[in-house]
C-alpha cells in the first residue's frame, strides 16, 4: 500500500512537471513584445475582424494597430492629426462640398496602394449596405462621393454641414478606411469575417487565441509605407500582444510578474502592483498617479423629467450640499480634475474654455429670500494640494501646475444655502432631520450606477449617495446591469456617470458634447432617447447649437459660442458635473520605457485608443531579456 | 412490445418538456428589460459613431429589421419554430450577423472538455474511494479523505478557485494565469497541443475536482454504509464469499445507482457552463458567452445555448430512464 502510494506520488508529480513546462510554446522573445490588457474584456468572436459590419472587440489589436482613419482627434496635445488625409477638411460651396486631400505613399498591409479609390468605395459600400455603421448617417448627408485624382476625393452634401467629416475623425470610433481590393471581391459584406484583417496600420495580425483572450500582432517590414511611419518614425516593439487576463486583481497579478506592460486598473490594485513591482509606475510616477485629464467629463445626471429634478433650485441645492474635497478624497484618493462647467478638464480645453470661464464662476451669483451668494470656489485646487500633502504626497508646488492636476475649482459645500434653496421650493425636514418632499412624505433618491468598481458611474455614485444621505436625504445607490435601458427610458432618477456627452478632446469645437441638448432632439419619458440622460433642454441652448451649426468648426467663434452653452447649462445644472475621468493605468517599465505620462504627455496615453499606434515609435526598450 | 410501453410515455413526456423549455426561452429572454437594438445604438455610441436622433431612429428600424425584430411576438415565435426545425438558431444581435451556432461550437467545446473531464474524474475519484471508504473505515487513506471532502465542502467555490490560482500561477508561477492554450502553439490534434491544453486546463480542473469530488465521496459513503447492513451483504459475508467480491459485487454495484443517476444529471448540466471558473481562470467557454448575451439581450444567443441545456438535461433524464432497469434489476421495462 506504502509503495503504491509513493508512486501515485511521483506520478502526480512527474505530471506536474510536464504540464508547467512551457518549452512547447513558441512565444515571440519578450524584450522585443509589448503586452497590452484588452480593456473592453474577452472577445466573444474573435476570428472576426469586420469593424465596419459589427462589434468585433474593436481594441483587440484592430483600432490599435491595423485600421487608420482619415483623422484622429489627440486630446493630449489637442490637435487633429492627419493620418490618411494629407490635411484637414476643406469645405466650399457654403458647407456642401467636402474635399478631402489624401496621403501619398501609404500602401496596404499586403502591399497594394492606398487610393481616393478605397475612401469613395469605403463610403459607398457603407451607403449600399444595411447593417454597417455609418450606412445611416452617411446616407443622410451625402449626394454623391467621387474621386477627383487618386489622392483627392470630393463629398458633395445633401444640405449644408460644417461638420460632416466627423464621421471620419477618429475619437475611439469613426469609419475607418477599407482596402476595395478585398472587399470588392466579397459577395456578403456584412458576414463577411475580414480575416486576416488587411490594413493601412503599422502592424499585421500573426495568430489570435480561438477562446477570444488574446492576439498577436508583428510589425510590419514596410513600416515606412504606412502613416504612422511616416509621421512618427518605426514602432519600437517588434511584436505586440494584447490579452485579456481578467479582473483588476489578475491584471495586477500579471504585471506584477512582467507579464503586462500596460493595464487599466483601479486605485487599490494599482497601489499593489507598485509597492511589488519597483519596475512599475502609474500615469503620474508619484501623486496623483492616475491620468486625470481625460475627454469625459464625469459625476451624476438628474433626470430632468421627474420630480423633484424638473426645478433647476433643487437641483442646485444638491449640487451644493456636495462637499467636493471630500467626494474626491473618498472616492479617488484626491486624484481628480475638476470639471464644473459640463467641459471635460483637459489640457487643449483648459486655455480655451476654463480659464475663460473662471472670470465669470467667480461672479456667479445665486439668490435666495432676498440674499445673494457666490458658490463657486476658485481655491479648491489649492485645497486639494493641501489635502494630498496632508496625506504625504509630494504635489506641485506653483499655481499653474496645481491648476492644471486639479482643474479650476468647483462650488463650495454650501449645506445652508442647499437648505435654503430647498426650503424655499416647500421642502421640509421632518424631527430626525430628514428631508420631507413638499408633499410631506420622505424624499428618497435612488442613484443607480454601473456594476463596475472601476467606473466614475459607480465610484461617484456610492460617494455622492453618502454625501445627501449626510445631508438628511434618504438616498441609496443602487448598482444595476440595467443602467442603459433605465436612462433611455427615463426610468430613472440619478444617473451616476456622465452629465453632457464626450467632445473629440482636440480642436476648439464643443458640438459634439452639446448638440445632444438640442430640443428637437427631445423625447418624453417612455420614448428611447440614446446618449442623453437627464434629457434637459433650454431655448436659449437651442440658439446656441443653431449657432454652432452655422459656425464652421474650426471658426474661432466656436470658442464664444462654446462658452455661451457652458454658462446655460451651469445655470440650469441638469447634472453634477464633477470631474474629468480618472483613469489609474498601471504601466511595466521592466522591458519598455518612455510611456506617455503626466511628466511627459506626449500623445494619449491609452493603449485600448486607435492613437495607440503613434506612441509605438516613441518606446524605448530597456534591453532587459 | 414491453420495451415499447415502458419508452412511448417516457418519450411522449421527454417531446414535451423539450416543447415547453424552448418555448419559455423564446418568451423569457423578451421578458427581460435590456434590448438588442438599444444596446447595439449604445455601442455604436459608445465606440465614437456621432448619431443624431434621426439617424438614431432610423438605425433603430434597420437593426429591427435585420435582426428579425420586426411583427408581433407570435410571428416572431413561428419564424423561431420554422428557423429551429432546420437547425438553424439565428444570428447573434452582438455580434451580428455571425450566427449563434458558430459562437456556440467556438465556445462549447471549450467547456464540455473543461466540465466532462472534471466531473469524469471527481465521480470516479468520489466514488471509488466513498466505497473504499465503507469497506476500508479505518484506512490512513479514506480517512484523510473524509476529512478532506467535509473541509473541503463549505468553501466557497471562488475563494478555493482564487487560492489556487494565487498559489500555482502568480506566487509559483508553474501554470499559466489565463487562457485555453498558449500563443505560438501548433493548434490540432497532436500531443504538443494536447498537452499545452491539459497544461491550461489543470487548474480549472484542479478547482472544480477539489470541490465536487468531496460530494460524490460523501454521497457513496452514505449510501454504501447503509447497503453494508444490509442482509444480501451480511448473509454474503457470512457464506464466505471474498471480500473483494462482496464489496464489488454487493456494496459498490448496488451503491453506484444513486451516483450514476447524479452523474447521468450532471452530464446534461455541462452545456449550462461554469461561469465561476471561466471568470477566475479566464478560460474559454459557454458561461461567459451566456453572461453576456444575458447582458445585452441577446435573444437568440439566449435561446441557443439554453436549447442544448434543455436538450441536454431532457436527454440525460431520458438516458437515465431507459438504463435504469439494466443497473437495477428490481427495475423493470413495465
Amino acid at each position: 500500500m506504502k509503495s503504491k502510494s509513493t508512486a501515485l506520488f511521483l506520478i502526480l508529480t512527474v505530471l506536474c512537471l510536464i504540464l508547467s513546462c512551457s518549452i512547447w510554446a513558441i512565444n515571440p522573445p519578450r524584450n522585443e513584445m509589448l503586452i497590452a490588457d484588452i480593456l473592453t474584456g474577452k472577445v466573444g468572436n474573435p476570428g472576426n475582424f469586420n469593424y465596419w459590419a459589427t462589434w468585433v472587440g474593436n481594441d483587440k489589436g484592430l483600432q490599435q494597430l491595423i485600421l487608420d482613419p482619415l483623422w484622429m482627434a489627440d486630446y493630449v496635445t489637442g490637435e487633429i492629426i492627419n493620418v490618411l488625409a494629407k490635411t484637414n477638411p476643406i469645405y466650399t460651396d457654403g458647407f456642401t462640398k467636402l474635399t478631402v486631400n489624401l496621403r501619398e505613399g501609404i500602401f496596404w498591409s499586403d502591399g497594394v496602394e492606398f487610393t481616393a479609390d478605397d475612401v469613395v468605395y469605403t463610403v459607398k459600400l457603407c451607403m449600399d449596405t444595411p447593417g454597417f455603421g455609418y450606412h445611416t448617417q452617411f446616407n443622410q448627408n451625402i449626394k454623391r462621393v467621387y474621386k477627383t485624382d487618386d489622392y483627392t476625393v470630393v463629398f458633395e452634401l445633401k444640405k449644408a454641414n460644417s461638420r460632416f467629416h466627423y464621421q471620419l475623425l477618429d475619437r475611439w470610433g469613426t469609419c475607418r478606411i477599407l482596402p476595395k481590393h478585398i472587399f470588392e471581391k466579397v459577395k456578403d459584406p456584412l458576414s463577411f469575417q475580414f480575416n486576416p484583417p488587411i490594413g493601412t496600420g503599422p502592424y499585421k495580425l500573426v495568430e489570435y487565441d480561438l477562446g477570444g483572450y488574446w492576439f498577436l500582432y508583428e510589425r510590419r517590414e514596410d513600416w515606412q509605407r504606412t502613416a504612422t511611419g511616416m509621421l512618427y518614425g518605426k514602432p519600437a516593439p517588434k511584436y505586440v500582444k494584447f490579452i485579456y487576463y481578467g479582473d483588476a486583481a489578475k491584471k495586477a497579478m500579471a504585471q506584477i510578474n512582467h507579464q503586462l506592460d500596460m493595464a487599466d486598473l483601479t486605485p487599490e490594485s494599482l497601489q499593489v502592483v507598485l509597492a511589488k513591482n519597483k519596475h512599475a509606475r502609474g500615469y503620474y510616477k508619484d501623486f496623483p498617479l492616475a491620468e486625470l485629464l481625460h475627454p469625459c467629463v464625469t459625476g451624476a445626471a438628474f433626470n430632468t423629467l421627474v420630480k423633484p429634478f424638473d426645478n433647476r433650485e433643487v437641483r442646485w441645492a444638491l449640487n451644493l450640499a456636495l462637499d467636493a474635497k471630500s467626494l474626491a478624497l473618498t472616492a479617488y484618493n484626491g486624484a481628480v480634475a475638476f470639471s464644473p462647467a459640463y467641459i471635460p478638464a483637459l489640457l487643449p480645453y483648459y486655455e480655451t474654455y476654463y480659464e475663460r470661464l473662471q472670470p465669470w464662476l467667480e461672479e456667479y451669483t445665486i439668490e435666495v429670500d432676498g440674499e445673494r451668494y457666490k458658490p463657486y470656489n476658485p481655491n479648491l485646487p489649492f485645497e486639494m494640494a493641501e489635502a494630498a500633502r496632508e496625506r504625504g504626497y509630494a504635489v506641485p508646488e506653483t499655481e499653474q501646475e496645481i491648476r492644471k492636476m486639479f482643474g479650476y475649482g468647483w462650488w463650495k459645500h454650501s449645506p445652508d444655502l442647499a437648505e435654503k434653496l430647498l426650503k424655499k421650493n416647500g421642502f421640509t425636514r421632518n424631527s430626525n432631520g430628514k428631508w420631507l418632499l413638499p408633499d410631506g412624505t420622505p424624499w428618497k433618491i435612488e442613484l443607480v450606477c454601473l456594476t463596475s468598481a472601476t467606473n466614475p458611474s459607480f465610484k461617484w455614485a456610492f460617494a455622492i449617495a453618502n454625501q445627501w444621505q449626510e445631508f438628511g436625504i434618504d438616498c441609496e445607490a443602487r448598482p444595476t446591469e440595467q443602467v442603459e435601458s433605465l436612462t433611455e427610458t427615463g426610468d430613472y432618477q440619478v444617473v451616476g456617470g456622465q452629465p453632457a456627452a464626450e467632445p473629440f478632446g482636440a480642436g476648439i469645437d464643443l458640438y459634439r458634447a452639446f448638440h445632444e441638448f438640442k430640443s428637437s432632439y427631445f423625447k418624453p419619458i417612455g420614448e428611447k432617447r440614446v446618449g442623453h440622460q437627464s434629457r434637459w433642454v433650454h431655448q436659449d441652448l437651442d440658439r446656441i447649437i443653431e449657432k454652432m451649426e452655422n459656425t464652421g468648426y474650426n471658426d474661432p467663434e466656436v470658442i464664444d459660442l462654446g462658452i455661451e452653452a457652458a454658462k446655460i447649462l451651469i445655470h440650469g445644472q441638469p447634472g453634477v458635473s464633477l470631474a474629468s475621468f480618472p483613469g489609474f493605468m498601471g504601466l511595466d517599465t521592466y522591458y519598455w520605457r518612455n510611456y506617455p505620462g503626466g511628466e511627459n504627455p506626449y500623445a494619449v496615453p491609452w493603449y485600448h485608443w486607435p492613437n495607440f499606434k503613434f506612441i509605438l515609435p516613441f518606446l524605448e526598450p530597456t534591453g532587459r531579456k | 412490445m414491453v420495451f415499447k410501453k415502458y419508452f412511448i410515455p417516457r418519450f411522449i413526456q421527454y417531446i414535451t418538456v423539450l416543447l415547453i423549455g424552448i418555448t419559455m426561452v423564446f418568451i423569457i429572454p423578451r421578458l427581460l428589460p435590456s434590448d438588442p437594438v438599444e444596446h447595439q445604438l449604445n455601442r455604436m455610441t459608445a465606440q465614437g459613431q456621432y448619431l443624431d436622433p434621426a439617424a438614431v431612429e432610423e438605425m433603430r428600424e434597420t437593426l429591427q429589421e435585420l435582426y428579425g425584430l420586426k411583427g408581433g411576438l407570435f410571428q416572431q415565435y413561428l419564424i423561431y419554430w420554422k428557423r429551429l426545425c432546420t437547425g438553424n438558431l439565428g444570428p447573434s444581435f452582438t455580434q451580428f450577423p455571425t450566427p449563434v451556432i458558430e459562437l456556440i461550437k467556438t465556445s462549447l467545446p471549450w467547456t464540455v472538455g473543461l466540465l466532462l473531464v472534471s466531473l469524469m474524474l471527481s465521480w470516479l475519484i468520489g466514488t471509488i474511494l466513498g466505497g473504499i471508504k465503507v469497506s476500508f473505515p479505518n484506512s490512513l487513506l479514506t480517512r484523510f479523505m473524509e476529512v478532506f471532502a467535509m473541509g473541503m465542502r463549505p468553501i466557497p467555490y471562488y475563494i478555493m478557485a482564487l487560492v489556487l490560482l494565487i498559489v500555482l500561477a502568480f506566487v509559483f508561477p508553474v501554470f499559466p494565469m489565463a487562457g485555453g492554450y498558449s500563443m505560438g502553439a501548433e493548434i490540432g490534434f497532436n500531443f504538443k497541443f494536447l498537452l499545452d491544453l491539459l497544461r491550461h486546463a489543470f487548474l480549472p480542473i484542479l478547482s472544480m475536482v477539489m470541490l465536487e469530488i468531496g460530494g460524490w465521496f460523501l454521497q457513496m459513503r452514505n449510501v454504501a454504509s447503509n447497503i453494508v447492513e444490509e442482509d444480501y451483504v451480511v448473509y454474503a459475508e457470512a457464506s464466505g464469499l471474498p471480500r473483494r467480491k462482496v464489496i464489488l459485487h454487493y456494496i459498490m454495484r448496488n451503491a453506484l445507482i444513486p451516483q450514476i443517476t447524479g452523474l447521468a444529471l450532471n452530464l446534461g448540466f455541462i452545456f449550462g457552463g461554469a461561469l465561476i471558473t471561466e471568470i477566475v481562470f479566464s478560460y474559454p467557454g459557454i458561461g461567459n458567452l451566456l453572461y453576456s448575451a444575458i447582458l445585452a439581450g441577446d435573444y437568440n444567443l439566449i435561446m441557443g445555448i439554453n436549447i442544448f441545456s434543455i436538450v441536454g438535461v431532457s436527454t440525460a433524464m431520458l438516458v437515465i430512464d431507459l438504463i435504469y432497469p439494466l443497473l437495477d434489476p428490481r427495475v423493470r421495462y413495465q
